[in-house]
């Protein structure tokens, strides 16, 4: 006889009850009636006490959730308010470049080294922050060459090596881009925002996986263990602000370890002049694409350390690579060479400026953008200029 | 979306209020739920809920037809209208890259250069899960195994119902429609276990699959540079096979405990699958609404072992070549399923050559390692992007590499094998045990604890993580 779809469903027997010759507490399943149709499951409820279980539980998380928030805030210094740097954030962020006067590209350099508040009250634009730490500005400058929609400024901010080098690097994504654009990953995302504005302890480096793979000290010989990896080393604000994380400023322990992890910046491949001739060419083609619907390029190269700028020199030139850049793409460029105000401002980790000195470079790097292009205006009411002396407290 | 998004938890809340709110009837409420299961997988790709539509509109008239057709030929004409047109969906979306590649490179072989367009299609989240659970309902009306849903929204509510819409368990027809026939809602137990479901299974996936074994996985998976060491090769491939099991089991068993909360009822499925004793044990344990399914619509009526030898072993290999393919558009797939047909067939061999041997203690523990042995080295298949890959794993575990590198640092490695070592011991202590017999005979302070430790764990893991690896098949 068949089965039929329309019957009503008897209640859940408990777990006395079995079908068929089974072992004892063992339930059939489909994999037990071959080729028949197959009943309304039966799904047995233990006897415990639930109620009081389920109480237990929510209690334990929300001691946790307390716990984890003190420990984050007193013990390990992060802050509420820093947002995840998700691949939906600079989705987000890409989207509002359409139509925008100016943007940023570049690695963690121009990403941490540009105050966007700074910028905004020295020219009355603010420009969108779509830098991705570790990435190849190159591969960025791409992609918004690819974007039709963007006619603005697009100011590219570059670390030699990471401009010329043959891969992405973290922002890979930014090809498919709208593959995250999934209704459902937008609207964790805000909500992901919206608590972590008030929740210090939702940072994705503190996840207990994380820290539990981060107790491996390189035990195991030859095999680059986690700590290798930089934990955590940026803050991130609305629309993708972002500046160095203050622990890196105040500790020197973590100051060290990060420094450490930078290896000096001494890349594995050779920065070879045929590698160096594609990215100019790619950098060429993509600043060509955007100059013709009428927006411009404009580059920047941040400090670094003398300890890291030693090798960065010695693997591409600033002859090289920097020059040519801008001899090849007929661009305004501001080097970190080029601003004498700019010179010695502290880098606690050798690459990257504390929050204060962004500020203070932002301000040297903008007030110098509005002389090289008629696209940027000192507003009337510009405050008045910032020197190292603004972020360096006095000996 | 996926269950373990934040979305997730504030949509579920909702449809918890809504379910259990006095001033709606049973109709509306069935509404309510049709709409946020459209909801549910709109949140991917608003779009492709179209094809749940056309799904479900053509396998309800098919089924209808076949019902009031008076001839056998018309009944199988409709029979053939909805098999065509749900495995031409199917096809079309997830099989068209896959056969124009090949057809480009057997072109190719024949000195034709051929270069169509990119085919540049998105695979619909799902689509193999509701395309299998559709058409088991068409299948069974016409096999004469059920009688069709009386009513549309009932119907239309089996396809959609959101906890198995993309990911499973397959439901058949006859296990869910009825359930809509009558009020359900689900008493505060069933509400309680069922929120202890959902934090077991994020607990797999959240913490087990995503935190702690798929890092060490793509360690060595996911490698630019080098051929990892023999150890580093068994170690990666032990996670994945915790990390699928986590994942996709993490999976049904919060699909399972949402239903629960709603009143609802899922099938299990799996049962312990790394406590298996040979591969037709691993099957009736593993992705068992899968299995059973090839097993009715695809092995028994290609004739079973009801005609000989020859044909059953064909027919076994058959079934398991296309398992292979339903998981994924690629030859490594296919040979994941070929691995395990040739299995089960040198497994029917031997039961028939050594029938009434009874394996002692040892033998039957030593049977079920070698059963999760040979099955890890089919994982290299489904994991390993490219026969290369999988060949050069498969050379490293078996420390034939040239020039192996370490690649896994000694913390992870130890925390994926304590894990692989816990879900293989509790799978042979749960061997022939439900969770649900282990739970009612532990102390109920144990069991709060453990639950509330799980919890913490998901906590402290953020709940986040990546979408589920079944999600793509």
């Amino acid at each position: 006889m068949p089965s039929s779809t329309s019957s009503s469903d008897q209640a859940p027997k408990g777990i006395v009850q079995r079908e068929g010759a089974l072992p004892a507490g063992l339930r059939r399943t489909a994999s037990d009636r071959p080729g028949e149709a197959q009943p309304v499951p039966t799904r047995d409820i233990p006897k415990q006490p639930w109620g009081r279980i389920i109480i237990g539980v929510a209690a334990a998380l929300v001691s946790a959730a307390v716990a984890l928030e003190v420990n984050a805030r007193e013990r390990i210094g992060l802050h509420a308010g820093d947002l995840d740097n998700s691949e939906i954030a600079w989705s987000d962020e890409k989207l509002r470049a359409a139509g925008a006067p100016a943007a940023i590209v570049g690695d963690s350099r121009i990403l941490f080294d540009t105050d966007l508040d700074r910028f905004e009250q020295l020219t009355g634009v603010r420009p969108i922050q779509l830098a991705i730490h570790g990435t190849s500005a190159l591969t960025l400058l791409e992609t918004m060459a690819d974007d039709p929609d963007f006619k603005g400024v697009l100011i590219v901010g570059l670390a030699d090596t990471m401009f010329f080098q043959p891969f992405d690097g973290y922002g890979g994504y930014v090809k498919k881009w709208h593959e995250y654009r999934a209704p459902y990953r937008i609207v964790s995302n805000q909500i992901d925002h919206a608590l972590q504005r008030r929740i210090a302890f939702l940072d994705s480096n503190y996840r207990l996986s994380v820290l539990a793979h981060r107790l491996d000290r390189d035990f195991r010989p030859g095999v680059e263990g986690p700590m290798d990896d930089i934990w955590k080393l940026q803050e991130v604000g609305e629309h993708r602000a972002t500046h160095l994380w203050d622990r890196v400023e105040y500790d020197p322990a973590w100051r060290a370890r990060t420094r450490w992890a930078w290896k000096g910046f001494k890349e594995k491949f050779p920065f070879t002049p045929q590698l160096i001739a594609k990215g100019q060419a790619r950098a060429k083609a993509a600043v060509d694409k955007i100059r013709a619907r009428g927006g411009d390029v404009v580059f920047v190269r941040p400090p670094s350390d003398p300890h890291l700028r030693v090798n960065e020199e010695a693997q591409v030139p600033k002859a090289k690579g920097w020059d040519v850049l801008l001899r090849n793409t007929k661009s305004v460029g501001i080097h970190i060479d080029d601003l004498p105000a700019a010179q010695g401002l502290p880098l606690p980790e050798w690459s990257h400026l504390s929050r204060k000195c962004a500020t203070v470079f932002t301000d040297i790097y903008v007030r110098r953008l509005t002389e090289l292009t008629p696209r940027f205006k000192l507003r009337g009411d510009a405050p008045p200029p910032l020197s190292r002396a603004d972020c360096v407290p006095a000996a | 979306m996926i269950f373990n998004s934040l979305t997730f938890l504030l949509f579920f809340g909702a449809v918890l209020a809504l379910h259990n709110a006095p001033w709606f009837g049973w109709h509306q409420k069935k509404i309510n739920l049709l709409l946020a299961s459209y909801l549910f997988y709109a949140a991917w790709n608003p779009p492709f809920v179209i094809l749940l539509w056309v799904s479900t509109v053509v396998d309800w008239w098919a089924a209808q037809w076949m019902v009031r057709a008076k001839r056998e030929r018309t009944r199988k004409i409709w029979m053939i209208t909805s098999v065509v047109v749900n495995i031409g969906m199917l096809g079309y979306f997830k099989y068209g890259g896959f056969l124009l590649d090949n057809f480009v490179a057997l072109a190719s072989s024949a000195g034709i250069a051929y270069h169509p367009p990119k085919w540049d299609i998105i695979l619909p989240v799902g689509i193999s899960f509701y395309t299998f659970a559709t058409l088991s309902y068409t299948l069974d009306v016409y096999l004469r195994r059920a009688k069709p849903a009386q009513h549309f929204l009932d119907y239309a509510l089996f396809v959609t119902f959101f906890p198995h819409l993309v990911a499973g368990p397959i439901m058949r027809p006859t296990e869910l429609v009825p359930q809509f026939a009558s009020t359900r809602r689900a008493t505060p137990h069933q509400l309680y276990f069922g929120l202890s479901l959902m934090i077991l299974g994020l607990f797999q996936k959240v913490v087990l699959a995503d935190g702690f074994l798929s890092p060490v996985v793509e360690k060595v998976y996911d490698a630019h540079e080098g051929v990892p060491m023999a150890l580093d090769a068994w170690v990666a491939t032990l996670a994945f096979s915790g990390q699928i099991f986590c994942d996709f089991a993490g999976y049904s068993t919060t699909a399972i405990g949402v239903a629960m909360c709603l009143g609802f009822a899922m099938p299990d499925n799996f049962r312990f699958p790394y406590a298996a004793v040979g591969f037709s044990d691993f099957w009736r344990r593993w992705h068992i609404t899968l299995s059973s399914w090839l097993r009715d619509y695809l092995y028994i009526p290609l004739g079973g072992n009801r005609h000989g030898p020859a044909r059953t072993y064909t027919a076994l290999m058959g079934t398991m070549l296309l398992g292979g393919l339903w998981h994924g558009a690629a030859w490594t797939f296919v040979v994941w399923g070929g691995l395990h047909g040739t299995y089960l067939a040198v497994e029917r061999w031997l039961r028939g050559r050594f029938a009434g041997w009874k394996p002692g203690p040892l033998a039957f523990l030593a049977l079920g390692l070698l059963t999760y042995v040979l099955v890890n080295i089919t994982w290299v298949f489904f994991r390993a992007k490219t026969f290369g890959g999988a060949a050069t794993m498969l050379q490293s575990m078996a420390g034939l590499a040239d020039k192996p590198i370490p690649m896994i640092a000694l913390l992870p490695m130890v925390y994926a094998m304590l894990i692989i070592s816990a879900i293989v011991g509790t799978h042979w202590w749960m061997r022939d045990k439900t969770l649900e017999i282990a739970v009612e005979r532990t102390p109920s302070w144990l069991v709060g604890s453990l639950l509330a430790v799980m919890a913490v764990m998901i906590l402290s893991e953020q709940g986040k993580g990546s979408a589920f690896i079944y999600f793509q098949f």
